[in-house]
């Protein structure tokens, strides 16, 4: 308890302060101006609301879209379960911007859909707009409804399934199964997966100022961005705190509701698989529909990534003349790529292994231990995933650039800030696994005198692995390609997938930036692949 | 599962030993005299290219930099203020009123390089704060394949009849479409921007974007740089620049050693070279306008005296950047 909570007050509650303090602050002096200002602004407040309805549409969308598929993919009979799971998860590795420049492509004004549908219906104009709030709305469901679907899906699959059989042996039917058992039971995988998308939405850049700006529809992270650019530095952290609010408020909300919900928090000790569900002959029109969806959501925006990295310039028309290899020679020979690469794998691999760790000890503790002061830990954990990167960056060049402990310009700074930042992701999974394993499994073993070192080992951490695998892969994965705190906190020989992806683009090479995104794209599926043979299949997405 | 603790508790350990080695190697690197950071928003090749150039001639001196956009360095040199003092050694950005700031604050080192002599005084700091070392050019780009260049806007003037095929970026994001729109405002007033707003010309948010947007055809002219649009035509795109009859905004980049610099000499060998003819020269190869008279530009390109240049109005523009973002905010982004 003591090790957790000094880790969370280092890394997420100390730098925080740092920037939060200094939101009070006017020239030295005690003051709230800076809170005056947003809400004296009726651009600031709108934006405020703006993000509000946003993020709550996009955590409705998401929920639905990933609880049906993450029940379709691991309940079902449907051929090909595997891959399509795969294929579904694979563009979460996109950074956020990217998949609102592959939607841009292919939906866009000049989009190949685009242009697709007006050639096949002989329409003047798409009756469609990428640019405003639907499009916003649109392209973060497809970004984050993996939230959704990882956590249900991983709670699905460690489900009991004596549960189900004992009601269809009571005479119940599927659909009465499915509402008073399964839903009940997967429930605080839901909210805990709609939670994140909700604050992800509400926390994310990039979608909105790609997809906002032409219709002059701004949310609060575009007006921080520009309190930034100012710069002024109170606004910025006050219009933070007003996010950090909300998200707080939210989540207060979710643990509320699902307080007194244990009845349903049953997970056996034995390892059986709950029953497929036969779709008969439903088996083949679903498969045809859910890879309808895939192709749309997943293949599509990754295939037209590809193809950007292909192209001589962005824009250029699609023919043989203007396809070229040279952008991918161009990264694997850019050295600052190639070191890029190293330091991502390196940082993602160890911020997500630390984060579960951490992560899982904090639920632990507030789940399972229910000790005194253990919630307000998972609640500070969960803070800084409600808080903008560049936010996160600044308050870590406060905390840790000072001596005595200096880690500015060196790697440690972006690993403390990525586990500040992916903290969240693996205390909130780990939270709902934890939920899912009922308390009577380690009473059990207490009674018997198991002392907590071997229950962890032989009960807790058993159950709760594939929730566990699902949340490294949740930390790994953005990890990766995280851009917006690396960019202000890499120096000379740390840069990131992100740092090099950002700069091309800045320079309007946006076909390099997607080069490299491509290739890393590549390493993850052979990766994936790699660990999915040398683990028979249970590591891996 | 015992083996899985032991190994986190393993990776926990091991990453607390790196740490500390990292603090140790800092450390060590603090002394070494001929290490010179450099905080910059030139595009990362051009920068890298650069400055390995310097190094050849100066191998005694090492370039590292650290690059990103002016909003992004602007941001973390606000921080490092407030943590002792801003760590890099030199700063060569796009944004010219962050100079002005600097200067301000007090926090520019003075240092009239021997090479300024040949760049013109509206290029330079009188007490040497800082020196123009590159220029960039707000200028309209066409689309030929949208818009025929013949039927392309010649002027800012007309820019706006363009409507919806016409786009530019936001000037809350970037400091050259900042210091444009003060250049517009102090010559006309906001008519330009009313007249635009009704004609329904876009806004993105900054000028590579606006420059891929177009290069994509989502619109036939942008208001944008002149570099990124020559990067775009050689690679191939179907863009042309149309030099403004009314005058291209001419956002000088100025170089600047920072006042707290552990390594002048350095630093102050790094600018001459920025502002040599050799070092111009290598610039005016990678698309740059040179901020010399005695270098030629870049083939196709006018040269600094030949381009009509607008007047930018930077100390009022500083002085009233909150009620310019503001007005802008009101006519463009409501």
């Amino acid at each position: 308890m003591a090790a957790a909570g000094a880790f969370v007050l280092l890394i997420v509650i100390y730098p925080l302060w740092q920037v939060l303090f200094r939101s009070f602050l006017d020239a030295g002096v005690l003051s709230l101006k800076s809170y005056q200002k947003v809400f004296s602004y009726p651009s600031y407040y709108r934006a405020l609301l703006n993000s509000v309805w946003v993020s709550c549409a996009t955590a409705a969308m998401c929920v639905v879209l990933g609880t049906l598929l993450a029940f379709l993919v691991t309940r079902t009979d449907l051929p090909l379960k595997k891959t399509l799971r795969t294929l579904l998860v694979l563009p979460y590795a996109l950074p956020s911007f990217f998949a609102a420049i592959a939607w841009i492509q292919l939906l866009g004004p000049q989009g190949y859909l685009a242009r697709l549908v007006l050639q096949v219906f002989g329409f003047a104009t798409v009756p469609w707009s990428i640019y405003g709030a639907g499009g916003i709305v649109f392209v973060l469901t497809v970004h984050y409804f993996i939230l959704v679907f990882i956590t249900v899906a991983g709670a699905l699959e460690r489900m009991d399934a004596s549960l189900e059989e004992a009601a269809r042996a009571s005479g119940a039917g599927t659909s009465q199964i499915m509402r008073q058992i399964t839903l009940p039971l997967v429930l605080p995988a839901i909210m805990a997966g709609g939670l994140l998308a909700f604050i992800g939405a509400l926390a994310n850049f990039g979608i909105p100022a790609l997809l906002g700006m032409r219709a002059r529809f701004f949310v609060l992270t575009t007006s921080i961005y520009y309190a930034l650019a100012i710069p002024d530095f109170g606004l910025a952290t006050a219009l933070s705190s007003m996010l950090v609010l909300v998200a707080l408020l939210t989540m207060a909300l979710q643990f509320g509701i699902q307080r007194g919900e244990s009845r349903f928090t049953v997970i056996s000790g034995k390892a059986v698989h709950p029953s497929e569900l036969k779709l008969r002959s439903l088996r083949y029109p679903l498969f045809l529909l859910i890879s309808a969806v895939v192709v749309f959501i997943s293949i599509l925006p990754i295939l037209s990534m590809v193809l950007t990295a292909l192209m001589r310039y962005w824009g250029a028309p699609l023919s043989a003349a203007n396809l070229t290899l040279q952008n991918f020679a161009y990264v694997l020979k850019f050295e600052t790529a190639q070191r890029a690469i190293m330091n991502s794998l390196f940082l993602g691999a160890v911020s997500a292994t630390v984060a579960m760790f951490v992560g899982t000890v904090i639920s632990y503790l507030h789940v399972k231990a229910k000790l005194k002061g253990s919630r307000v830990l998972d609640f500070l954990a969960t803070i800084p995933y409600a808080v903008p990167h560049t936010v996160i960056a600044i308050a870590m060049i406060l905390a840790w650039a000072r001596p005595p402990v200096s880690l500015y310009g060196t790697l440690w700074i972006i690993l403390v800030a990525y586990l500040a930042v992916y903290l969240p992701f693996a205390v909130r999974t780990t939270n709902s696994t934890l939920q899912q394993v009922h308390d009577s499994l380690e009473e059990a073993a207490k009674a018997s005198g198991a002392k907590l070192l071997p229950r962890l080992r032989d009960i807790i951490l058993p159950l709760a692995r594939p929730g566990m695998i699902a949340g490294w892969i949740l930390v790994f994965m953005p990890a990766l390609r995280e851009l917006t705190v690396s960019i202000l906190l890499y120096a000379y020989h740390t840069e990131t997938i992100g740092v090099v992806v950002y700069n091309m683009q800045d320079a309007g090479y946006r076909e390099i930036a997607a080069a490299l995104a491509s290739i890393v794209m590549g390493l993850l599926i052979l990766g994936n692949t790699i660990i999915r043979k040398l683990t028979g299949g249970i590591a891996g997405f | 599962m015992n083996r899985f603790l032991h190994k986190l508790s393993l990776t926990l350990l091991a990453v607390c030993g790196m740490l500390a080695l990292t603090a140790a190697v800092v450390l060590a690197q603090a002394k070494t005299p001929s290490r010179v950071l450099l905080y910059t928003s030139v595009p990362q090749e051009l920068a890298t290219q650069f400055a390995d150039a310097f190094m050849k001639k100066r191998p005694d001196i090492r370039v590292e930099i650290y690059r990103a956009g002016s909003t992004e360095v602007g941001a973390k040199i606000a921080a490092e203020r407030e943590v002792g003092g801003i760590r890099a050694d030199l700063l060569w950005l796009a944004d010219a009123p962050v100079y002005y700031d600097l200067r301000k604050r007090g926090e520019l080192f003075s240092y009239i390089s021997p090479e300024a002599k040949a760049i013109p005084a509206d290029l330079k700091d009188p007490k040497g704060l800082f020196t123009a070392g590159r220029l960039i050019n707000m200028i309209i780009a066409v689309n030929t394949e949208v818009i025929p260049l013949k039927d392309a806007p010649k002027s800012w003037k007309d820019f706006p009849d363009a409507g919806n095929k016409a786009v530019m970026g936001n000037p809350l994001y970037s400091g050259s479409n900042f210091v444009t729109v003060a250049a517009f405002v102090q010559k006309d007033g906001w008519g330009w921007f009313e007249r635009a707003r009704a004609k329904g010309v876009a806004i993105v948010r900054g000028n590579s974007e606006a420059a891929t947007a177009l290069a994509g055809k989502e619109f036939g002219i942008a208001m944008t740089l002149d570099y990124i649009v020559a990067g775009l035509i050689k690679k191939g795109a179907p863009l042309a620049i149309v030099w403004p009859s009314d005058g291209a905004i001419s956002v000088p980049s100025p170089i600047a050693i920072i006042k707290g610099t552990k390594n002048p000499n350095g630093s102050k060998a790094f600018v001459d070279y920025v502002l040599s003819k050799e070092g111009q020269e290598f610039l005016v190869k990678q698309e740059v306008i040179p901020v010399r008279g005695d270098v030629k530009p870049p083939a196709g390109q006018p040269s600094a005296k030949q381009i009509k240049f607008m007047p930018i109005p930077y100390e009022w523009a500083a002085d009233n950047a909150p009620a310019i973002r503001e007005k802008f905010e009101k006519l463009m982004l409501q």
